[in-house]
């Protein structure tokens, strides 16, 4: 089974670079809702994890700036109440429920993003721009857990040594830099085996060429196909359709070419549940005849 | 086919004094298994290193070294770097990427190979050393045994000609260095590929090589079939040998010498007989005061992980040395964690000296009470010196059988694995304990260090200290405990004399043990052995 997290991290990262900043710069709110959905859907689909917890930040983030708005902003021209002299607008308040939409979607679209992007896929789309800093990242993980490894040994031997005292923050502190102090010759010292197996095994000899765990596969070139098309329409389609906010909340008279640009991103929205749900039944299918 | 050869190799540091590698001379034969020993500062590494251009120490060098008849300087970058494959002592720090199938692919990106021949190669060559399972993993998430066969893995990815190891197995445990060592073996009767080792831990690696290439200080003693040097060694040597040729030399043996420990019986067998089967029995009476008790103790690093210790109870007396054995993973560095309060369980309680852990205020537990000597000893250094690193400790520095004069003005880290420890030793006494948790004393120190260390530590507990190991090395709890104890997934399941334990044991025992099993009952230690052949030779 292939699903849309499995597909090559080059796809993978276009998609939701064309998913988060159309949403973010359309300022529509029909897509910032259509966006928000399918965040979510996303989200639920890729994390493991399944308490409510997860979801509770982004829903009081929403409901804060959604409230703040009409607080600060006073334009429009439909009074709701007053507040110490200070009108809430009902526009303020649709605005800010649009805004919170748009940011909390592109909150989700990056928590799904951060799950399905593993160091390996992140490596990758590194090494496609350089693959020094690839190699350099990579030693850079392995060093960073090396280091932190090693300090926790360092700290629980020198606590039995009498180090650290309790009582004492001028001692701990001194204690404190003295450790990392040594941590820094451990690293040096250290380093140089690092480098010499790297020279031993050839490094420095010429060019290098790149080794990598993902390929493009005929899914992800069509995929890879279908997002700027389908960001296209969407563009087209929005571009020329303006909510206005103030001081009457107006929405733009709905045409073919818009409602071309909500279906299309729509359909880009929901392509990774397509994908997966797709696989999905195909799997089911494939399981019947083993 | 001769695939290295070795002319009139000298070789000085800048600023020594004398030569590290004085006129060597030797050539290995393609598909040769070389073993490389000699006591610790005899020249090993240096001569390895030699052989490899690109990490060569930096010196005067005279003389010179063929790979393939080709001088080792004039080879291409690509034949020397993959050609000649070199593995370090600690995987650690050889490991260049983070996630195994990178480290695999390092040295054939180095290459500048096209993507299709390195997946061919890394490949077979995962299945073949059976990395397929972790594959994909993290290189932290690793065991020790397993970052070393990484790093064989990675060497051998490259497809070398020769491969040549730098005491590969000196940070494994017992289990994990005799795998490693089979490894070896396999790829070398498997693939025909000529191996040169360098080891201290004999035991498994003589019955494997072909050839033994003795060094001492820095020239070469012997160079020839095992069988044909054992016979002959001095006791400096003799340490680092199999129990079974320590044996036969202790009984001043005659013919053949045996190598492992099936020969070893043979030996016995042909030459002494067992109709004394057992020696006089000795009581052990230890103090009746405890130093050390563990009552019910549960611990788990975090809420969602599994327990670590499971009811561990145990007390230790004073002024006795307590052995604890097991496998990897089973708890014991753990215990020692807790016993010196690094990390505190979650139900139980420990007491050291009849006192609970807790009523030991503001680190009184580390003045003049316990101290411990962490499996890592660097962790320990703190200076730049080791004269820094021993200030205060000079009483107890006295006491190291070493030429400190020598070292004094090395960094801690410039020492040998052996060195190093006994340093280390010597700077947490300072605190002058009563207790001494000791975590694998014996890792990564050559079999000289580990004589001194025995003998450091019996001082120690005439003096009055009581002492707990945690080891995986049967031979040398059997030499310096009072006590043995067998650790298996967070409890002690048994504890007993080391006469008793090792000679109940079956698998997890020393070499004699196992060597005389159904010749002898009770002989575990080479003393042992050699009486009960003096018994049984007076009888005949």
């Amino acid at each position: 089974m292939r699903t849309f997290a499995d597909s090559n991290p080059i796809v993978v990262s276009v998609y939701f670079v064309a998913v988060t900043s159309i949403a973010m710069f359309s300022a529509n709110p029909v897509i910032s809702a259509i966006s928000l959905i399918g965040a979510i859907v996303l989200f639920l689909m890729t994390n493991e994890k399944k308490e409510v917890s997860t979801h509770l930040f982004s829903l009081l983030l929403f409901a804060v700036m959604a409230v703040v708005n009409p607080l600060v902003s006073h334009n429009g021209a439909t009074v709701l109440f007053v507040i110490n002299n200070n009108p809430i607008t009902l526009e303020a308040f649709i605005y800010g429920v649009c805004t919170s939409a748009t940011v909390v979607a592109v909150l989700y679209w990056f928590r799904s993003f951060t799950i399905v992007m593993t160091s390996d896929k992140l490596l990758y789309l590194f090494g496609a721009f350089s693959p020094k800093l690839a190699l350099i990242l990579s030693m850079a993980l392995r060093y960073v857990s090396l280091f932190s490894v090693q300090l926790k040994k360092v700290q629980a031997s020198q606590k039995a040594l009498g180090l650290y005292k309790d009582d004492n923050i001028i001692d701990s502190f001194k204690g404190g830099m003295r450790v990392f102090s040594i941590m820094i010759t451990w690293a040096l010292e250290n380093g140089i085996i690092t480098a010499d197996s790297m020279t031993a095994r050839g490094y420095g000899t010429g060019k290098r060429s790149r080794f990598s765990l993902f390929h493009f596969k005929i899914d992800d070139v069509i995929l890879l196909c279908m997002i700027p098309i389908f960001s296209a329409v969407a563009l087209y389609g929005i571009v020329g359709a303006k909510f206005e906010f103030y001081p009457y909340f107006s929405v733009p008279e709905i045409s073919m070419k818009l409602a071309a640009a909500y279906i299309s991103y729509g359909v880009m929205i929901l392509l990774p549940v397509i994908i997966n749900i797709k696989e999905e039944l195909k799997w089911k299918y494939l399981k019947s005849k083993i | 086919m001769e695939i290295l050869k070795v002319k009139n190799l000298n070789f000085k540091y800048p600023l020594a004094d004398s030569q590290a590698i004085s006129n060597i001379n030797f050539s290995v034969n393609s598909g040769e298994f070389i073993t490389v020993c000699g006591a610790t500062g005899s020249g090993k590494s240096t001569l390895l290193r030699l052989l490899k251009r690109e990490i060569a120490p930096v010196g005067e060098v005279s003389g010179e070294i063929f790979f393939d008849s080709v001088s080792v300087s004039k080879l291409t970058a690509e034949k020397s770097a993959s050609g000649i494959g070199f593995v370090m002592q600690n995987p650690e720090h050889q490991i260049v990427t983070d996630t195994v199938w990178h480290e695999l692919a390092f040295g054939l990106e180095n290459l500048n190979l096209p993507q299709n021949v390195m997946a061919g190669r890394i490949a077979e060559t995962a299945s073949y050393f059976g990395i397929e399972e972790w594959y994909d993993k993290k290189v932290s998430e690793l065991s020790g045994g397993q970052k070393q066969l990484l790093c064989l893995a990675a060497v051998m990815v490259m497809n070398p000609e020769i491969i040549i190891l730098d005491e590969p197995t000196a940070q494994l445990d017992p289990i994990a260095a005799s795998e490693f060592i089979g490894t070896l073996k396999k790829i070398n009767r498997e693939l025909s590929l000529t191996v040169i080792l360098s080891e201290h831990r004999l035991e498994d690696a003589i019955t494997v090589c072909d050839k033994l290439l003795v060094l001492e200080n820095g020239s070469v003693k012997a160079f020839d079939a095992p069988q044909k040097i054992v016979g002959e060694l001095d006791e400096r040597l003799l340490r680092g040998m199999p129990a079974a040729v320590r044996l036969f030399h202790a009984v001043d043996g005659r013919g053949k010498c045996p190598l492992d420990i099936r020969d070893g019986r043979h030996f016995i067998e042909t030459n002494f007989g067992n109709r004394i089967t057992a020696l006089p029995k000795t009581e052990y009476a230890c103090s009746e005061k405890p130093a050390m008790c563990f009552k019910d103790v549960y611990f788990r690093y975090d809420r969602n992980y599994p327990d670590v210790l499971r009811g561990l109870s145990f007390t230790v007396y004073e002024n006795e040395i307590f052995c604890i054995l097991g496998g990897n993973g089973s708890g014991k560095t753990t215990a020692l964690s807790v016993a010196s309060n690094i990390v505190k369980p979650y139900s139980g309680t420990v007491e050291i000296f009849e006192k609970k852990l807790k009523e030991y205020k503001n680190q009184s537990l580390y003045r003049n009470c316990l101290t411990v000597l962490p499996q890592d000893v660097q962790t320990v250094f703190m200076r730049n010196t080791v004269r820094e690193e021993l200030e205060g400790a000079e009483s107890e520095a006295e006491m190291l059988p070493l030429d400190l004069e020598k070292l004094m003005d090395k960094h801690p880290y410039d020492l040998s694995g052996g060195e190093q420890q006994l340093v280390a030793l010597a700077k947490v006494l300072a605190a002058k304990p009563k207790l001494l948790l000791l975590d694998e004393p014996t890792k990564g120190i050559d079999a000289d260090s580990k004589y001194q260390l025995t003998d450091i530590l019996r001082r120690l507990k005439s003096d009055g200290m009581t002492i707990v190991i945690v080891t995986h090395d049967t031979e040398f709890a059997c030499d310096c405990a009072d006590r043995c104890a067998m650790f298996f997934r967070g409890e002690i399941v048994s504890a007993d004399t080391p006469r008793e334990f090792f000679s109940g044991n079956n698998f997890y025992t020393t070499a004699i043990s196992r060597m005389t099993r159904g010749v002898y009952r009770d002989a575990v230690s080479i003393a042992d052995a050699v009486e009960l052949c003096r018994l049984n030779k007076a009888v005949e």
